[in-house]
């Protein structure tokens, strides 16, 4: 399908958007409301041996000043609780929160903060990942076996979690392989970088506060400040203003308790709004870099028998919400491949660095890159041509996966061949030109979520539901499916949505998840509404319930177009007895069963409901000069099972395809010896441009999957991140002869590599 | 308290600065400066945007004179400049975004004296002056004299930019600028060169007068000496170039930095001054390649 063949659908958050009349979280004001700044660490690793806070409480116009003394005595943290709201004796990153100030002007706030005195004993900076696992290594957190923690995590040495997943005999099946092929990979961090730097406000009336946050999780959000402040979910409301994207970065609890406890000292409202320097260094939501080394046998026929693989993970400082991340390493190091003999492992190391968590598909990028880097360099050694290697080897429905998983019918090997052929019709390639090709693969992930759904009076719908709108679609397609449901017009729904204390739980924008959950919700919602509309359409229409249709706005008996009464009609019957009002929430679709191999460290990521898959084809052009590569066309072919919103699933594609382009050629953080991060800024983080978008052509390979989403659907979110760069990097190898093994392949890696 | 003061005329604008305001026109590095936290905002500004007289692109006299406020949009655009002193028009079209280039003036980048500054080197090999006023008097400095290190001039704190002026190219002769950059709009240039190149007019394809300078790899923008030596009398052919990319990475002295490491640029300064002098010689001989060169040619073309 191409965007000319979707039908047209107006983002309900669109015009708001493109006309500026949107409100987001940095414009708010309120009554009084003072500005907040935090005193950050600015510093990796040190023992804090004096705290004066003297000279900044005297700035006039400084109402409060918080540190670690002023907060609950409280450590959280999603599988590892590891983390506390400000720095307590040792910073561990430079981005860490020493202590919170509110001022009647930023720049009070900031002349504040200037005046806090912090003098640190500085401490052995951890920054190798390598070295972070030798005996004898410097701990970032040598009391961690205090830490309140998940059942499995290890707290062994700097070693954070560690996962592997162990099948079949490695050893055996190396032995009896005619070719062996290792290699070595490392991988960059990155970041999110949304355009919106995060922005808190919050305002206490009473015992209660009201949190209005740009955040992807406002139901996380607002279970960290319970925990964190000590308050039932009662009396904390998130809310979601408008959006300016998240890409992963703003899941997670970050600051919304610091504002709060701020707010409730000063007794006024008050706004926090990183600067894009704090947006940068400071969120424990950073893509984490990975060192990865893979050895793959083969048979001479192009047969897999087995892969050893490891990858290590840059944790940083704390865990946030990446203790599974190394199951997910595992799974992508493993691959969409039949490996009958496989032992792969992970471990997430702690580091000074920023903390890692989720970015758009956690690990799956950059492990991606590494091994399909590998499945190309050993079907060069094989001699055989990579696209065959993969249809020859990749997983297929019936088949066994390198978890043990048996799939269902799934669509890889179509993906293969639909996104090489379409790569095909774009003529010869120039002798500075390569395609290269990649395939992905991502969970959906099933999670508990909620809606409501009413009709009024004058018979207009409202969703209030727990989806988050970060550039998901929820806009679009949760009105779409009431609609559908409902025999109405997805124009006729109004969605209150990312407010904690008015609609049902939903995960959040995270994980794919929004439609996959929240849609069946939103279904059993309007379902409900559907009934009460066929028993008032029966009566009125003098008909078994069973016999009425809802379409096109009114209530009919089948068969019977003529024999109708207008939707909006029984909505005005119903608002003089009956309301109509729809809950939803449903059953979440249940974990495939795996068998035949042993998953230490599990977080239930080896074996996948409803798993999406992809190929990307990525035709390149490279400056021999200097090594700059451009991008000049991708055709990404993705089986994420029915597509219910063809326009907001294309603009994932797309939009994902662009985020990894960025991370094959341009986006890195580069550290310094200090453990400091030197390019947090737009000018030296590069992203990719508007200018620099190739001609993106997707296509959707789609299969009814029943134990899945609304109509089969699975997730669409994070998997077109996924094959991007590894598909670049093998158009690069192509060209210059050799992978370049360092992800960013900037220009002067690549001009490196051809050197 | 910081004092904005809107000038509505140049001497009024001139007697600020005289006391020692600060000129502002696009505020692109001013005010990017301040929000990046570089350098704070001065506590004394006077905006010069308003003076219809540093506007205007003047051929009259033979040659040209830009005045300062000129944006990079309007160079990008403008026939005399696209005509005449192309590596110019090359230049300010890569900067920035266009929102950018239409704030963004000639004068504010020649002043800002960054050795990055995308102007620089056609500046450099177009033969330019800078051209300053104080209330005292105006006086004209080569721009081969004028930058003295990274945002250092020999202007005197009282003097204002108002215009650059540059002499007509002789006949049969072609500029370009080309850089290097790792993406397609905001960005800075990595590497950059420009070039001058002067055909002799009896279409023998010798070059008669060359000029090339270099981006981002010195303290200021240079020019490559002994380049004339070097090719003049020679027509641009593969070994021509060759001693061009030789000649302009010898007389790099870049540093490292998170862009790129010396060696890279050392390297890659040579493929800039080869592409820049071979497409200043083909605009020479007649040849039309848009503006810029970067979006016209290479893997950086616009397709």
């Amino acid at each position: 399908m191409t965007i000319a063949e979707t039908p047209r659908f107006v983002r309900a958050d669109g015009p708001d958007k493109v006309t500026g009349s949107g409100r987001y979280t940095a414009d708010m004001q309120l009554a009084g409301m003072l500005a907040a700044k935090f005193k950050f660490a600015e510093i990796a690793h040190a023992r804090i041996v004096r705290l004066d806070l003297s000279a900044a409480r005297q700035i006039p116009g400084v109402l409060a000043v918080l540190t670690d003394d002023d907060v609950p005595d409280v450590r959280y943290g999603a599988g590892l609780a590891d983390r506390t709201l400000f720095a307590r004796d040792v910073v561990r990153y430079e981005g860490e929160v020493i202590a919170a100030v509110a001022a009647t002007t930023k720049e009070a706030a900031q002349a504040a903060v200037d005046a806090i005195v912090v003098e640190y004993e500085p401490l052995p900076i951890v920054d190798d990942l390598e070295m972070a696992t030798a005996d004898g290594a410097v701990l970032v957190h040598p009391e961690w076996e205090s830490y309140r923690a998940s059942p499995g995590v290890p707290r062994d040495g700097n070693v954070a979690s560690h996962s592997s997943v162990v099948r079949g005999d490695v050893d055996q099946g190396l032995r009896e392989a005619d070719i062996v092929v290792t290699s070595r990979y490392i991988a960059d961090g990155s970041h999110a970088a949304p355009i919106e730097p995060r922005a808190v406000v919050a305002q206490w009336e009473g015992d209660k506060v009201t949190i209005w946050t740009s955040t992807q999780v406002p139901f996380t959000a607002r279970d960290g400040v319970c925990q964190t402040l000590g308050l039932p979910t009662n009396r904390v409301r998130v809310i979601v203003p408008h959006m300016g994207g998240g890409f992963g970065g703003k899941c997670g609890f970050h600051y919304e308790a610091h504002i709060a406890a701020l707010a409730r000292t000063a007794r006024r409202p008050v706004k926090l709004v990183f600067t894009r320097r704090e947006e940068f260094i400071a969120p424990d939501r950073r893509r984490e870099s990975m060192i990865v080394d893979l050895t793959t046998g083969v048979k001479s026929d192009g047969t897999i028998v087995a892969r050893r693989g490891q990858a290590l993970l840059d944790n940083g400082a704390y865990t946030a919400d990446s203790s599974f991340f190394t199951q997910l390493a595992v799974m992508h190091l493993a691959g969409p491949y039949v490996i009958p003999n496989v032992d792969i492992g992970a471990e997430l190391i702690y580091t000074n660095h920023q903390p890692s968590g989720s970015v758009r598909a956690p690990t799956a990028p950059q492990a991606t890159w590494a091994r399909e880097s590998h499945t190309d360099e050993v079907a060069a050694a094989l001699g055989m041509d990579p696209v065959e290697f993969r249809l020859l080897n990749a997983v297929e429905t019936g088949k066994v996966g390198p978890s043990g998983q048996t799939y269902d019918e799934i669509g890889l090997t179509e993906c293969i061949r639909k996104a090489v052929a379409a790569s095909e019709t774009a003529g010869p390639l120039a002798d500075n030109e390569a395609v290269g090709v990649a395939i992905g693969w991502w969970p959906s992930i099933p999670s508990p979520s909620g809606a409501y759904v009413k009709l009024d009076g004058d018979g207009a719908g409202q969703i209030i539901t727990g989806a988050q709108e970060c550039g998901t679609g929820s806009v679009m397609t949760l009105r779409q499916l009431a609609a559908d449901e409902l025999g109405m017009d997805p124009e006729d729904f109004q969605i209150v949505h990312q407010d904690t204390a008015v609609a049902p739980y939903d995960t959040g924008a995270t994980g794919s998840q929004t439609l996959f959950n929240n849609g069946r919700a939103v279904i059993a919602a309007a379902g409900q509404i559907a009934e009460q509309l066929r028993e008032l359409a029966a009566d009125r229409l003098e008909a078994s319930m069973a016999d009425i249709v809802l379409s096109e706005g009114a209530a009919h008996v089948a068969g019977s177009p003529d024999r109708n009464v207008p939707i909006a009609k029984l909505a005005r019957i119903a608002s003089y007895g009956e309301l109509l009002i729809g809950h939803g929430s449903g059953t979440p679709p249940s974990a495939p069963e795996i068998s035949g191999a042993t998953c230490a460290g599990d977080a239930g990521m080896a074996a996948w409901v409803a798993p999406q898959f992809s190929c990307h084809a990525a035709r390149i052009r490279i400056d021999r000069d200097t090594g700059v590569v451009r991008v000049v066309r991708v055709d990404a072919v993705h089986d994420s099972g029915t597509i219910i919103n063809p326009i907001g699933a294309l603009g994932q594609v797309e939009g994902g395809v662009v985020m990894g382009i960025g991370q094959a050629i341009s986006e890195g953080t580069v550290y310094g010896a200090d453990g400091r991060q030197r390019n947090p800024a737009l000018l030296e983080y590069k992203l990719q441009t508007a200018a620099d978008v190739p001609e993106i052509h997707t296509q959707f390979v789609e299969i009814f999957t029943p134990d899945a989403g609304p109509r089969g659907a699975k997730g669409i979110a994070e998997a077109p991140n996924v094959p991007t760069a590894a598909a670049i990097a093998n158009a690069v190898t192509k060209l210059i002869g050799r992978p370049v093994t360092h992800l960013p392949m900037t220009p002067e890696r690549v001009w490196e590599a051809m050197r | 308290m910081k004092e904005l003061r809107i000038a509505t005329s140049l001497d009024e604008a001139l007697a600020l600065v005289a006391d020692g305001y600060q000129p502002v026109a696009g505020g692109t590095d001013l005010v990017v400066a301040a929000r990046g936290g570089k350098s704070e905002l001065p506590d004394h500004v006077v905006a010069i945007d308003r003076l219809t007289e540093l506007s205007e692109i003047d051929s009259s006299d033979g040659g040209l004179q830009i005045g300062a406020t000129v944006s990079h949009a309007r160079l990008m655009r403008d026939e005399s400049v696209i005509d005449g002193f192309t590596a110019l028009a090359d230049a300010a079209a890569l900067v920035g975004s266009p929102a950018t280039r239409n704030v963004g003036t000639i004068g504010g980048n020649v002043m800002n004296a960054s050795p990055a500054m995308d102007t620089g080197s056609p500046l450099m090999v177009l033969d330019s002056e800078i051209v300053l006023r104080s209330v005292g008097g105006e006086r004209r400095v080569p721009v081969s004299d004028f930058w003295t290190g990274p945002g250092q001039t020999v202007s005197q704190p009282d003097e204002l930019c108002i215009a650059v002026a540059m002499p007509d190219l002789p006949s049969e002769s072609g500029s370009a600028y080309v850089r290097l950059e790792y993406r397609r709009a905001m960005e800075i240039a990595v590497v950059g060169a420009g070039a001058v190149v002067s055909l002799n007019p009896e279409g023998d394809g010798r070059v008669v007068g060359v000029s090339l300078a270099l981006t981002a790899v010195a303290p200021t923008i240079i020019a490559v000496g002994g380049i004339a030596d070097a090719l003049i009398g020679r027509a641009i052919d593969e070994s021509a170039l060759a001693d061009v990319a030789a000649l302009a990475g010898d007389q790099a002295s870049p540093i490292s930095d998170l862009r790129a490491s010396d060696d890279y640029r050392r390297h890659t300064v040579g493929v800039m001054a080869r592409r820049a002098v071979e497409a200043a010689s083909r605009r020479a001989a007649g040849a039309s390649i848009p503006v810029p060169v970067n979006r016209s040619v290479g893997i950086g073309a616009v397709t």
